[in-house]
């Protein structure tokens, strides 16, 4: 069988093409050229031989060739050399498992004859060279073209050129790598080929080759007639208008009051609005109604209560033990207040940032008993605030961005100095600044690293200042790149259901924002109101584009990114079971905490265990910083519980409840289901619908023994049901 | 993570085995959409497209003492050997203690695996060694991966094709909750639980056919108000969200009001005869129930044996200050003996045993060398409280469990222990080896799929392992 092999091998070295000719070629580089083609072939993806500390079968290569060096050592010398055969070099381990000729888990990766295995060839029969110090290195790389109008179904060829030290070009489309950042707009195959599909917008492709990124953007229209837009209100209103009209996507009209009421509530308040609010609201007749009550709910204490759920959560404000109730509740206080006080953002992130003390004096510590260690630190810091998703260069180069592990260990060189000292409380320290020169190791290189904030130089920090403190004067700086722009964007998405870019926190130069001009413009803005969170959510709501309806027009349903309409988000689980309250009129109850106290304004995770119906509807435990730990999506356990569940239940038949109130209400029934539905929805009820809960409040009721039951215990039935069937439509369950 | 120093094959298994499974592989997926994934499927023709395979885990919480039973060291000292025989076993050469005599009887239809072993020494982190792979030794208090059974469940749901409306993980009880979590993958993928003990008369689930008829009449009402009222624009749905929705809530409404969905968890439906052999307890009633649901087409089942049947402290954790160890196993072996036989004997006079992959395991085996403490209370198998009363504590290093169904080879013993049970000899099988050898039944190339983080990394399902040659069909 060896030997069958070896003769066919021979056989095909004899017959392969060029013949003395190839000889008098330079030998392939391994980091120009061999390494590409390991990456091309997948050889050295993660769940390959890149696999973390194993590789594959004991063949290991570094991921995606970001360390030609070690990757060179394991080719040519590990394994006894087993790897390359020079003396006949289709006889290597190599070559034979890259080709299938001997069983290879990951099946065939190169085609005998191809460009790519004649290379790998080529190169173990010259003997494996590494190349010369001297020999040019990459130093950019460039798609053509960079920018370009694609129609719905349309292709478009990427070519893509590598220029090196030496001013040399390359044309490496076939050897480059191609992903879209929106699989459901575009697809881009293996070859460079870039196909749309029928969603319009802003679409971007990913190209990258031997450690370099480039993108490739391209704008889907729609080419509909864009023949009347609602007048400009701010400069968002400009910035989304404009991209509609280059995509010819026309927007919904604008939303109706009992729509905006609603929405504006459960977007900025966290609520429903209350019966009495939206008969007023409904009723006024003032033209700057709308601006009147944003800046109504701004001042409110709600809307204090709702992004401090937000934010607390995210800052992994949770309970391990019962001893941390003291601290969790001093640290949502704490975010509470800043949030209702509008201190500026760049102060909240600074205090939590730089905080000392003890976690009574001084609430913000709290963040550091969560978040112990400086890796952790850096990575929650630069996600959180920054947008930037660093955890990847820990272990190896971040595949897609140009963050490295000297990047990342400067950056966590920031937190090296914290001291700890502990206090009478278990598990909470008092934190202070550790006097001595910052500095942390680089796990790869083993060398200690000094700070440096992400793309910029190294700092020298002298022993007694606190290097965090030099960390959130960048943050805070005007000219951060990122600091700004993941705020604004982070707060786009809670508004806007989407982000400008997605997912919110991965803001990458291989990842561009939808619509640059209207995330560039939304930064500046806040930057210029000295990161003025109020004004910034106020800029949001007042515009028209976060006005328009959620019902598509004939063109626009296909848009998911372009916000020419308002995308319906489902409540959350803690707005949900207000919500249910607020309609049923029931209240619940939360340990160490006062009756009536909303789920919104929960300080921690701690409530979810009690409460089945926060846990099934996806409240976060505070386990990460990603706002993706709040899943948003549908389950057969949520659908049982809405219709089933014993908490449920009990709210509908609350005793003072408001199906008991409204069956014993002195009011004509349509009257009452008016309430019902303006406490539900915020709207009038249509005739048809008065007419069906009429019809089924009427029906007759017989109790369990099947005695008929009196009017008012079947009305109050009735109004249960009613109340069970409106809680359960899409449209409660849903802001749109 | 690491292994031991003795690992010469680290379960690796016969050659041929081992080149037939290299073949099937398919190579790096940085992340898995559903194309993908049923590409990956249909590429490596795990298992023959459409079929829908089930696993059945049977949990034992705080660890079977390995020595007392699948792995019998009845030659060495007092201070190791408890105080039972072993017998002879279907298979010729294979021997358990006494305490089975009824799976000694039908071994030739099972496997036995002697040489697991993971590397936490607490009931955490040894939980989340086995359900998740996550190497870390330390105790933490809520997993950071997802467990086997919900990542099944999401593949299995993103796979879509299935019609049936019980949900598809089903924990009769989940097995130990408190350790394990869909993480990442979110709470939907948690299992179904059955808490209730299904041997009492008025056993019920709830949420699954509401129990009186007024009750089923109000809500079809309620559904019928409710359909008459919802005008939503359905158009405006484009990701599927509504669509999902939609399909939860129809579920939600079959399981409550349809009888049907009853019967799956209807003991009653069993003769008398069946209900004898898998005992008339809690226990024996959560595998019948267990085989019951996989037939009506659930496909992840666990089944948690905990409870008062353990003894005094409702698990398997034989410390002494917990339980008279062999006390413990003389009061408990009987219902589980009982019990598991049953259950792998109807796998295969049912026609179940290529479908459906039965897994009997605890997160660790017991210490090998006896350990005497003082009682902490009495109680079923342990003494008055300050009684001296032997023990064994946790043993991580090596432990057994058993294979049935699945298609696989059995009467096979895979690894073997030193002279005392303390340590593997013998093709060391990682909890990543376990991990692959489930998904594999699944059709799941754990090797090859990746699933994204909350941070957006694509995290392998297993880091380490591979198929236990032996176990996969």
């Amino acid at each position: 069988m060896r030997l069958a092999l070896r003769a066919a091998a021979l056989l095909i070295l004899a017959t392969a093409p060029g013949g003395a000719a190839e000889a008098t070629r330079p030998p392939p580089h391994f980091v120009n050229d061999i390494v590409p083609i390991l990456t091309k072939a997948d050889c050295n993806s993660g769940a390959c031989h890149a696999k973390a500390d194993v590789g594959q079968r004991g063949f290991r290569l570094s991921l995606l060739g970001f360390e030609p060096q070690e990757d060179y050592e394991h080719i040519v010398k590990e394994a006894k050399g087993r790897r390359v055969f020079p003396p006949a070099p289709e006889q290597s381990l190599l070559v034979l498992k890259a080709a299938n000729l001997v069983p290879h888990g990951g099946g065939k990766k190169l085609d005998p004859g191809s460009e790519e295995y004649d290379a790998l060839v080529r190169w173990i029969s010259a003997g494996m060279p590494y190349g010369q110090p001297e020999d040019p290195v990459l130093s950019s790389l460039e798609v053509e073209p960079a920018e370009a109008p694609l129609a719905p179904g349309a292709s478009r060829q990427l070519k893509v050129t590598a220029r090196y030290s030496d001013g040399s070009t390359r044309d490496v489309t076939r050897r480059a790598l191609y992903e879209a950042n929106d699989k459901a707009m575009a697809e881009a195959d293996e070859h460079g080929l870039v196909r749309t599909l029928d969603l319009p917008g802003n679409v971007a492709v990913m190209v990258r080759y031997s450690g370099r990124v480039t993108v490739f953007r391209a704008a889907i229209p729609l080419g509909a007639p864009v023949e009347s837009l609602p007048p400009e209100k701010n400069f968002i209103d400009r910035h989304v208008f404009a991209n509609l009209k280059r995509l010819g996507i026309p927007p919904s009209a604008l939303c109706d009051d009992s729509t905006f009421l609603r929405r504006v509530s459960l977007d900025l308040a966290g609520r429903l609005p209350t019966l009495e609010e939206t008969q007023a609201f409904l009723a006024s007749r003032e033209p700057d109604k709308r601006a009147r009550l944003t800046n109504t709910l701004l001042a409110s204490p709600d809307y204090a209560d709702w992004f401090a759920n937000k934010w607390t959560a995210l800052l992994k404000n949770k309970r391990d033990a019962a001893a941390d109730i003291t601290a969790n509740f001093a640290f949502h206080a704490w975010m509470r207040d800043s949030l209702l006080a509008n201190t500026p953002y760049d102060q909240i992130v600074r205090q939590i940032l730089a905080s000392t003390g003890t976690i009574v004096a001084n609430p913000p510590v709290a963040w550091y008993k969560r978040v112990k260690e400086p890796v952790q630190q850096l990575e929650d810091v630069a996600q959180l605030f920054l947008g930037v998703r660093m955890n990847c260069a820990q272990c190896h180069h971040h595949p897609f961005e140009r963050w490295s592990q000297h990047d990342y260990y400067s950056f966590a060189a920031f937190f090296s100095q914290i001291g700890r000292k502990p206090t009478a409380v278990a598990n909470e320290d008092l934190i202070f600044h550790k006097r001595g020169i910052a500095q942390i190791e680089n796990k790869k290189t083993r060398e200690p690293v000094r700070p440096a904030a992400l793309g910029q130089p190294t700092l020298d920090i002298p022993p007694d200042e606190d290097p965090r403190l030099r960390l959130a004067d960048w943050m805070g700086d005007p000219s951060n790149p990122f600091f700004a722009r993941s705020l604004v964007n982070r707060y786009w998405k809670h508004f806007f259901k989407r982000g400008l870019i997605e997912p919110e926190d991965d803001i990458r130069d291989s990842n561009p924002e939808s619509n640059p001009e209207l995330l560039d413009a939304l930064a500046a803005h806040f930057v210029s109101s000295g990161f003025d969170l109020k004004d910034l959510v106020r800029q949001i709501v007042q515009s028209h584009s976060y006005q328009l309806g959620s019902e598509p027009n004939e063109h626009n349903l296909a848009d998911t990114q372009n916000f020419s309409r308002y995308y319906p988000k489902r409540l959350t689980a803690e707005v949900l079971l207000d919500s249910i309250d607020g309609v049923a009129g029931s209240k619940s109850d939360f340990a160490d905490l006062p009756a009536g106290t909303r789920a919104v304004s929960l300080p921690d995770n701690s409530y979810n265990r009690a409460s089945p119906f926060l846990k099934v509807f996806g409240r976060p435990e505070g386990a990460s910083v990603c706002e993706c730990e709040r899943v948003q999506t549908a389950s057969l356990a949520q659908s049982l519980h809405l219709m089933n569940a014993a908490d449920v239940k009990t709210k509908l038949t609350a005793a003072g409840g408001r199906a008991e109130t409204l069956s014993k209400a002195e009011m004509p029934e349509p009257k009452r289901i008016r309430e019902l539905y303006l406490a539900a929805y915020a709207r009038e009820p249509e005739a048809e619908e008065v007419r069906l809960a009429e019809a089924h409040l009427a029906k007759p009721r017989t109790d369990s023994t099947g005695k008929p039951l009196d009017s008012q215990q079947a009305r109050r039935q009735g109004y249960e049901d009613l109340i069970w069937a409106l809680v359960n439509t899409k449209e409660f369950l849903f802001n749109h | 993570m690491s292994l031991p120093a003795l690992s010469p094959t680290r379960c690796a298994g016969p050659l041929a085995t081992r080149r037939a499974f290299m073949q099937i592989g398919l190579t790096g997926f940085a992340s898995l959409g559903l194309p993908g994934l049923m590409r990956l499927r249909a590429e490596n023709a795990l298992k023959p497209p459409g079929e829908r395979t089930a696993v059945i885990m049977v949990w034992l919480p705080g660890g079977l003492s390995h020595v007392d039973s699948y792995d019998p060291k009845p030659d060495i000292g007092s201070e190791y050997r408890g105080p039972f025989k072993t017998i002879a076993t279907k298979v010729p050469g294979l021997r358990f203690t006494e305490l089975m005599p009824l799976q000694a009887r039908i071994a030739d239809k099972f496997t036995v695996l002697r040489s697991m072993h993971q590397t936490a020494g607490g009931h955490p982190a040894g939980t989340m060694q086995m359900f998740s792979g996550d190497p870390d030794t330390r105790d933490k208090p809520k997993p950071r991966l997802p467990d086997w059974m919900s990542v099944a469940h999401y593949l299995r749901e993103r796979a879509g094709g299935r019609a049936n409306p019980l949900p598809n993980y089903i924990g009769v009880p989940p097995a130990s909750p408190e350790y394990s979590s869909p993480a990442y993958l979110g709470d939907a993928y948690a299992p179904f639980s059955v808490s209730d003990d299904p041997s009492r008369p008025n056993f019920q689930v709830p949420n699954i056919g509401l129990g009186d008829e007024a009750e089923t009449r109000r809500l079809s009402e309620r559904l019928a108000l409710r359909k008459s009222l919802d005008r939503m624009e359905r158009a405006f749905d484009r990701e599927g969200e509504l669509g999902a929705l939609d399909a939860f809530e129809a579920q939600a409404a079959t399981l409550l009001t349809n009888p049907r969905t009853r019967d799956a968890f209807d003991l009653g439906k069993e003769d008398a005869a069946t209900r004898d052999r898998y005992g008339r307890n809690r226990w024996g009633q959560q595998l019948l129930l267990a085989r019951r649901l996989v037939e009506a087409g659930v496909e992840i089942v666990t089944s948690s044996l905990n409870g008062p049947l353990c003894g005094r402290v409702n698990n398997w954790d034989d410390h002494a200050v917990n339980h008279h160890q062999f006390e413990a196993l003389r009061f408990r072996m009987p219902n589980y003996d009982r019990a598991v036989a049953a259950l792998i004997e109807d796998i295969y006079a049912r026609g179940l045993s290529k479908r459906v992959l039965v897994v009997v395991t605890g997160e660790f085996g017991r210490t090998p060398k006896i350990s005497f403490d003082r009682s902490t209370g009495a109680g079923n198998a342990s003494a008055a409280a300050g009684t001296l009363q032997p023990g064994r504590d946790h043993w991580p290093r090596a432990f057994s469990n058993i294979w049935a169904g699945g298609g696989i080879r059995t009467g096979q013993v895979i690894g073997a222990t030193d002279k005392r049970g303390e340590d593997v000899t013998e093709r060391p099988c990682a909890p990543g080896d376990f991990l692959s050898t489930i998904y594999h039944h699944l059709g799941i190339d754990a090797s090859k799929i990746t699933i994204k983080d909350f941070n957006g990394r694509p995290t392998p399902l297993v880091d380490h392992g591979r198929p236990i040659p032996e176990l996969i069909a």
